[in-house]
């Protein structure tokens, strides 16, 4: 724990060093939210046909995707992020160099991140509540509880993939540039995927974003129970299940491969 | 005791490179190590001499770890490096020859307190030992940004990280570059009265300085292209190049250009 406390203290000094970041994101945040707010106003604020199985307007959809994904998906991106940035500081090298295990390393790479994207998540949930009147009612807690954990821990697998990747070319990431993808066209964050064509639906399905998406949406707005979201749930577990120990094995052996060839200082 | 067994290394570009489209000229497979054995004692000290890129920088990192070998093991306390390796870092300081180790953002004693903790180290162990690293090696200004840092002082910090542990193996690549004079000596003092004669600890170090090399070290390797050259103390090296009155400068320019002829 004392090696995972000197990391979230390192990210803190570091990231706090940065001040005028942490404010431009809170304005991010904002004026994201606003965009969504006007795109949903040209449409009437009313429930078109693609989102009545959620039973909320557009602007009501995007908002809670769009946070949750930021806070799930910490696992996909923060991986592969830190890991180039300890690569281009070319501290990694140093890290490597101390009795730190990867497990221990791959875990307290994100901590900070998935600090910042609690705060973030509050943020929206602040905003949705007080500024645009969302109504959070319905929501069934117990059922987001398992969904987020399960989201993070399929969506960490993916991203300690793509940090392997990082780890051996460096700059190419084809598993970032698929997941940058599927955020936007099959995840379901800006629309729900039955919009898709069918074929496209298909392809969603391979993804654990959809179910994700799907899940907390109707956790949230429709109060659905864990037994109600058990087919969701299965898949997100059977995601986590097989990508977190395939994925620490990949990077593993990534590490192995650079201190073979040389390459753990280069960026 | 140290044992470095047939160490051999090959740097070669990714398998991407056989491809028509990735193909770099200038990366072509590159020898750095080829069949390097030693063995030390605890509190000896070994100089690694050689010119540059003869491949003294690659073997301390494959001795500390970082760097795989080709072919070839590493044991130090009875701990194999490939089986062992947690328990072995635990075990080693490194001194490299970048400031690029280090975050730039925080502040040296931030910096120090980080890797502290990643070798294990308490509070009041990080704490104590901070302070009496750095009043050894007159180091003011630890509460500065490391950006703000000259090399010199980058180098300073260096020494604290590596001797913080009290590690029993010590790979030092050049750590007297961009020391003042004052500070040299007292590193050469800190190194013989508290590394070697209180820790009995295990030292190799590079460096491009006659008068250190003489000084500090009980052996001398001499590499050169990957190559040894020449193993052992001053005397059985004279005695290799029958030349008994030879300087450790001598003999290393004798033993570098054997390899040419």
């Amino acid at each position: 724990m004392r090696r995972v406390f000197a990391f979230l203290k390192k990210d803190f000094l570091q990231e706090t060093s940065y001040r005028l970041s942490f404010f431009l994101n809170i304005l991010g945040i904002f004026f994201n939210l606003l965009s969504y707010f006007f795109i949903d106003k040209l449409f009437g604020h009313t429930i078109v046909r693609h989102l009545e199985p959620f039973g909320v307007n557009y602007f009501a959809y995007v908002l809670l995707s769009s946070a949750f994904f930021g806070y799930a998906g910490v696992g996909l991106g923060a991986f592969s992020d830190r890991l180039r940035l300890e690569q281009q500081q070319g501290t990694l090298e140093a890290i490597v160099a101390t009795p730190t295990r990867i497990s221990v390393f791959l875990f307290s790479l994100v901590l900070w991140n998935l600090i910042i994207a609690t705060v973030d998540l509050i943020i929206y949930l602040l905003l949705a509540v007080f500024l645009f009147r969302i109504d959070f009612q319905q929501i069934n807690i117990v059922s987001c509880a398992v969904i987020l954990f399960l989201t993070i821990t399929s969506f960490s697998g993916l991203g300690i993939l793509s940090a392997s990747f990082v780890m051996i070319t460096k700059r190419a990431n084809p598993l970032s540039w698929l997941i940058g993808t599927l955020e936007g066209l099959l995840g379901g964050v800006y629309f729900p995927i039955t919009v898709l064509p069918f074929w496209l639906q298909i392809c969603a399905r391979l993804f654990p974003i959809t179910y994700a998406i799907e899940a907390i949406q109707s956790a949230v707005y429709k109060n659905y129970s864990l037994e109600k979201l058990l087919p969701q749930i299965f898949f997100l577990f059977f995601f986590s299940i097989t990508l977190l120990p395939f994925s620490i094995l990949m990077f593993d052996w990534a590490i192995r491969r650079v201190q073979k060839d040389g390459s753990l200082c280069q960026y | 005791m140290l044992k470095v067994k047939g160490i051999t290394k090959i740097f070669f570009p990714l398998v991407l490179n056989n491809l028509p489209f990735f193909r770099h000229p200038s990366r072509q497979p590159l020898v750095a190590l080829s069949d390097v054995s030693f063995s030390l004692e605890f509190g000896q000290v070994l100089a690694l001499l050689g010119p540059n890129g003869a491949g003294k920088t690659t073997l301390l990192k494959i001795v500390a770890n970082i760097l795989l070998p080709d072919k070839g093991e590493i044991i130090f306390d009875g701990l194999n490096s490939t089986k062992n390796g947690y328990k072995l870092k635990r075990l080693i300081g490194l001194v490299t020859n970048s400031e690029r180790t280090f975050y730039w953002r925080l502040t040296g004693r931030q910096n120090l307190e980080f890797f502290a903790s990643l070798y294990g180290l308490s509070k009041k162990q990080t704490s104590q030992q901070i302070e009496k690293l750095s009043n050894l090696f007159e180091i003011d200004f630890l509460d500065k940004r490391f950006d703000n840092y000259s090399t010199g002082m980058q180098q300073k910090i260096g020494l604290v990280r590596a001797f913080m542990h009290e590690p029993r193996l010590l790979l030092l690549d050049e750590p007297s570059k961009s020391l003042d004079y004052r500070c040299c000596l007292k590193l050469r003092e800190f190194l013989k009265h508290e590394i070697l004669g209180r820790q009995k600890a295990t030292v190799i170090f590079t460096t491009h300085r006659w008068e250190e090399a003489e000084e500090l070290a009980t052996l001398y390797l001499i590499i050169k292209q990957g190559r040894v050259c020449g193993f052992g103390t001053q005397e059985e090296l004279r005695q290799a190049t029958r030349n008994p009155k030879a300087s450790v400068k001598e003999l290393f320019l004798e033993l570098t250009s054997k390899q040419e002829k």
